[in-house]
């Protein structure tokens, strides 16, 4: 059950991305999708049961440890993502003055 | 010896971050002397083992080849490695005398290539994913380096369009991990044969795929490409038409490695995948009137072309296609790099306004026009055996045939008109010597005709199949040629000089972002409509 | 009434598209469940089952995840803070105001920070700093490590900016330090050539005792954490720069 859920969130991002006409919207869609993707990856990391992977002496069985370990980088990815998109829409607005997708991609005065 | 991948990673990582931390007055030395040692090591990996890859795979750590991460080649990475370093070694001759922020420039150039080689040489999936990733971010901030404003939103629909696909690609992943138990490829190589078809793997499969789509610019998601080759500098522009793109061919066919023990029937959709590729990128192309927005529409006809060839079953062809990806690094990076000295002399980019390069700048004209013999697919080039042996995969008066033709004469008709340039009274004056951009032209001309001609070494080589009756010397492929330039000037005089409606109209659709993503979960749909539901 | 022909600022995108959407989501949605309903039979847990025997005899740390990031899966590490330096040059380079530009509105501190959230940011200041450090130190012992504690670190630093507004920080030289520490753990990394034999690994053997390889995880860890903190107060002080 939740794994379905949450690829719910990743096509909700995925709805985001294809219906938003601002560019800041559009960032937040990418970072959804992120997030739904990092979630579906720890869901189903913890289909079987069991504890978290730091043993002590009484440790019975743990959950696979590779999922986290990949989306911890993952999530630093994404976050450098964001960090990058969202300086990329400062620049395009001091250059453009809009954020919206249909203006920037039409004007072609702007040159330097 | 066995460690000379990771230093072949390595040596440009370092290196870009010394280059940057030291700002030497004479980076360019070190830049050159990196890059030579690079090029021994690769030789001499090469010729150790040869004809005993297997034996390259090192698992990094020496862990459980199922737990850690491994790095492997065969000849087919080998020759995309040779082509990496070839590539580099063009751009930084060509940007020899760049300016003053070229610390900076060699920094993301150089790290660049360090990522690019771990991409060709990786065996993990997740690392793939992770250079996946830093391949984007990278190539974002060279696209945006110029800091104009088509540079900026260039760069960030590139950005988003770009992660959203690979954040499909790592969907893929995360499935067929939790149905093998690894992400080391060679292993699920080994164990897709025992596992059986389910609509699991399946999905994992078309995620994959549709993520590596993105990045290889198939249609229809290819429309980041024109915006970001188009407004790029002109040695960054042949570096993304001429390897990036390629990276994420190279992907598609590891992958399709990866599931052949699963059977999928992938051939009959992905070629129709790159005939519309290829057919929507000539029309493009042939409406536009920018001198770089031609050329970058038609890398996305050329890997239409590409996909072609690595789609079929048929051995031949497909090693036609892979043969098509180097040859098209070479004239299509000739292209942007003469593209780009025209535009710095004539000031413009407009195809229209520009006349009498011919006059004007002869040794260009000439390094140009190799370029477009070899991309119209001219006897004696390049371009023309690895198209013959596509062409020649498909019967006589197949459907495929004729799309392909139908490509070729588009192409030419584009190249007709962009030769125009060439012709008229001298308008500008060009007092400057460029030694460094004509020594990088004159390289990659020379490897056109060279490829063109002596391509038999190579391919015996590299593919072990020596196709040595396509380049036979044969009157009719003269003939065929100036009956295709025939029809193609005949075209251009009459359809395309006049600028009817539709063409305008082509010219000026723009594709919106949020069309882009919707077309792409259209293109998702496909594909689960036929390889699931089918 | 003025009409400009070519601007629209308020562009919607139409019903039908996106019923049509919706409804190619749900198709996808579909195949999705149908295959987690599959998921059952063919879960594979190789992977849990190896790294429960085998880790902590293998690597000395007894938190796998941490085990996995600087042992097993190292040269992704490796990369993942690649992304970092390249992002936060990225971002600098990006930030520069070269050019002229014509729609520049700087970022005016309009609102005053309230004395309140200044007073309990020097209160909480020193406990987020050493609570970072704790992260990172013990990565191997407890849930932790360098990137979650370096950006735990980074946090802290940031909030010296809402105590104090125009703290100026030399961002040249903090990118000098990243890099050079990036060099550093490439080197620590790469130790392990000379006494194991293989790339990217521990540079104590397989058998010795965990407390001898913790100080190899530890080390890394301080390493990792030290980087991606200069990494991040680097990409929040580029961000308000560009503002000012």
């Amino acid at each position: 059950m939740n794994p379905i859920l949450t690829f719910l969130v990743v096509l909700i991002g995925f709805y985001g991305l294809s219906t938003s006409t601002n560019i800041i919207k559009s960032v937040f869609s990418v970072t959804i999708i992120e997030s739904g993707v990092i979630l579906l990856f720890l869901n189903l990391g913890n289909f079987e049961p069991g504890s978290i992977p730091i043993i002590n002496d009484e440790t019975v069985m743990i959950v696979d440890p590779l999922p986290q370990a990949l989306m911890i980088t993952t999530i630093v990815i994404g976050s450098t993502v964001t960090a990058m998109a969202l300086m990329l829409c400062i620049k395009v607005f001091h250059q453009y003055g809009t954020v919206e997708w249909k203006e920037i991609l039409r004007r072609e005065d702007i040159k330097s | 010896m066995i460690n000379i991948p990771i230093i072949l990673i390595f040596i440009p990582v370092v290196t870009s971050i010394l280059i940057y931390l030291f700002k030497w007055r004479h980076m360019n030395l070190i830049a050159f002397a990196a890059q030579l040692v690079m090029t021994v090591l690769a030789i001499h990996y090469y010729l150790y083992y040869r004809g005993a890859f297997e034996l390259t795979h090192i698992v990094l750590g020496g862990w459980d080849a199922r737990i850690g991460i491994s790095l492997v080649n065969d000849e087919l990475s080998m020759s995309f490695i040779f082509l990496t370093l070839f590539t580099w070694w063009m751009v930084i001759i060509y940007t020899y005398a760049f300016g003053k922020t070229k610390h900076t420039f060699l920094f993301f150039l150089f790290f660049l290539q360090g990522v690019f080689l771990g991409l060709l040489q990786s065996n993990d999936l997740f690392n793939l994913f992770v250079f996946f990733e830093l391949t984007t971010i990278i190539v974002t901030i060279l696209i945006a380096y110029k800091k104009v404003g088509e540079s900026y939103r260039a760069a960030i629909y590139y950005l988003l369009l770009n992660t959203s696909g690979v954040l499909i690609f790592l969907l893929g992943i995360i499935l067929i991990y939790f149905n093998f138990g690894t992400i080391n490829m060679v292993e699920i190589t080994q164990l897709m044969h025992t596992v059986e078809d389910t609509t699991l793997l399946r999905l994992s499969y078309l995620f994959m795929m549709g993520g590596i789509s993105v990045k290889a610019a198939l249609f229809p998601v290819f429309t980041w490409l024109p915006r970001a080759h188009g407004v790029a500098q002109s040695a960054i522009s042949a570096l993304l038409s001429g390897l990036i793109v390629k990276g994420g061919l190279y992907l598609f066919f590891r992958l399709n490695f990866l599931y052949e023990g699963a059977g999928f029937a992938y051939s009959d959709f992905f070629f129709y995948v790159g005939a519309l590729t290829a057919i929507v990128g000539v029309m493009f192309a042939l409406s536009q009137k920018d001198m770089k927005q031609i050329l970058a529409y038609h890398t996305v006809s050329q890997v239409g072309i590409i996909m072609m060839g690595l789609s079929s079953v048929d051995e031949e062809v497909f090693f036609g296609g892979v043969m098509h990806t180097f040859n098209h690094a070479f004239f299509k990076s000739l292209l942007f790099l003469g593209a780009g000295m025209i535009i710095k002399v004539y000031r413009t980019r407009k195809v229209g306004d520009i006349r009498g390069v011919a006059r004007t700048m002869p040794l260009v004209s000439i390094f140009m026009i190799v370029g477009m013999l070899s991309i119209t697919g001219a006897p004696l080039f390049n371009g023309f055996i690895s198209k013959s042996i596509i062409m020649y995969g498909f019967a006589e008066t197949s459907v495929r045939y004729w799309i392909l033709f139908a490509v070729n004469i588009g192409t030419a008709t584009s190249f007709v008109k962009m030769a125009q340039i060439f012709f008229g009274p001298k308008t500008v004056s060009y007092p400057m010597r460029h030694l460094a951009q004509n020594t990088a032209m004159m390289m990659l001309a020379l490897g056109c005709i060279i490829l063109g001609n002596f391509y038999i070494p190579f391919t015996t080589g590299f593919f072990g199949i020596p196709f040595d009756t396509v380049g036979e010397f044969h009157i009719g492929h003269f003939f065929d040629y100036a009956v295709t330039v025939g029809i193609a000037y005949m075209i251009f005089r009459f359809i395309v000089a006049k600028d009817y409606r539709p063409i305008r109209l082509i010219r000026e659709y723009q594709v919106s972002f949020e069309t882009a993503n919707y077309v792409f979960i259209v293109y998702l749909v496909a594909l689960t409509t036929y390889f699931i539901l089918i | 009434m003025n009409t400009s022909a070519s601007s629209s600022s308020r562009t919607v995108v139409s019903v039908s598209r996106r019923i049509l959407l919706v409804a190619m989501l749900l198709v996808l949605f579909g195949v999705f469940t149908v295959s987690m309903l599959e998921l059952e039979e063919l879960y594979n847990d190789y992977g849990r089952q190896y790294f429960f025997e085998n880790a902590f005899d293998e690597t000395g740390s007894r938190n796998f995840v941490t085990s996995i990031l600087l042992d097993y899966r190292l040269f992704d590490s490796l990369f993942e803070a690649g992304i970092l330096l390249i992002a936060v040059s990225g971002v600098i380079w990006i930030s520069k105001h070269d050019v002229e530009e014509k729609n520049a509105r700087f970022m005016i501190d309009k609102y005053k920070t309230p004395d309140l959230f200044v007073t309990f940011s020097r209160l909480v200041y020193p406990l987020m700093l050493t609570f970072g450090f704790y992260i990172v130190i013990n990565g191997h012992l407890s849930p932790g490590g360098g990137f979650q504690g370096g950006a735990i670190v980074a946090t802290a630093i940031l909030i010296l900016y809402y105590i104090n507004p125009d703290k100026e920080t030399n961002i040249g030289f903090i990118v000098t330090v990243e890099k050079v520490v990036y060099l550093l753990i490439i080197v620590a990394a790469s130790v392990s050539i000379v006494t194991r034999g293989t790339f990217f690994t521990n540079f104590f053997p397989v058998d010795a005792p965990a407390d001898l390889k913790a100080i190899y995880l530890v080390l890394l860890n301080v390493l990792i954490g030290f980087k991606v903190s200069l990494g991040l107060w680097t990409i929040f002080t580029a961000f308000l720069k560009e503002g000012r």
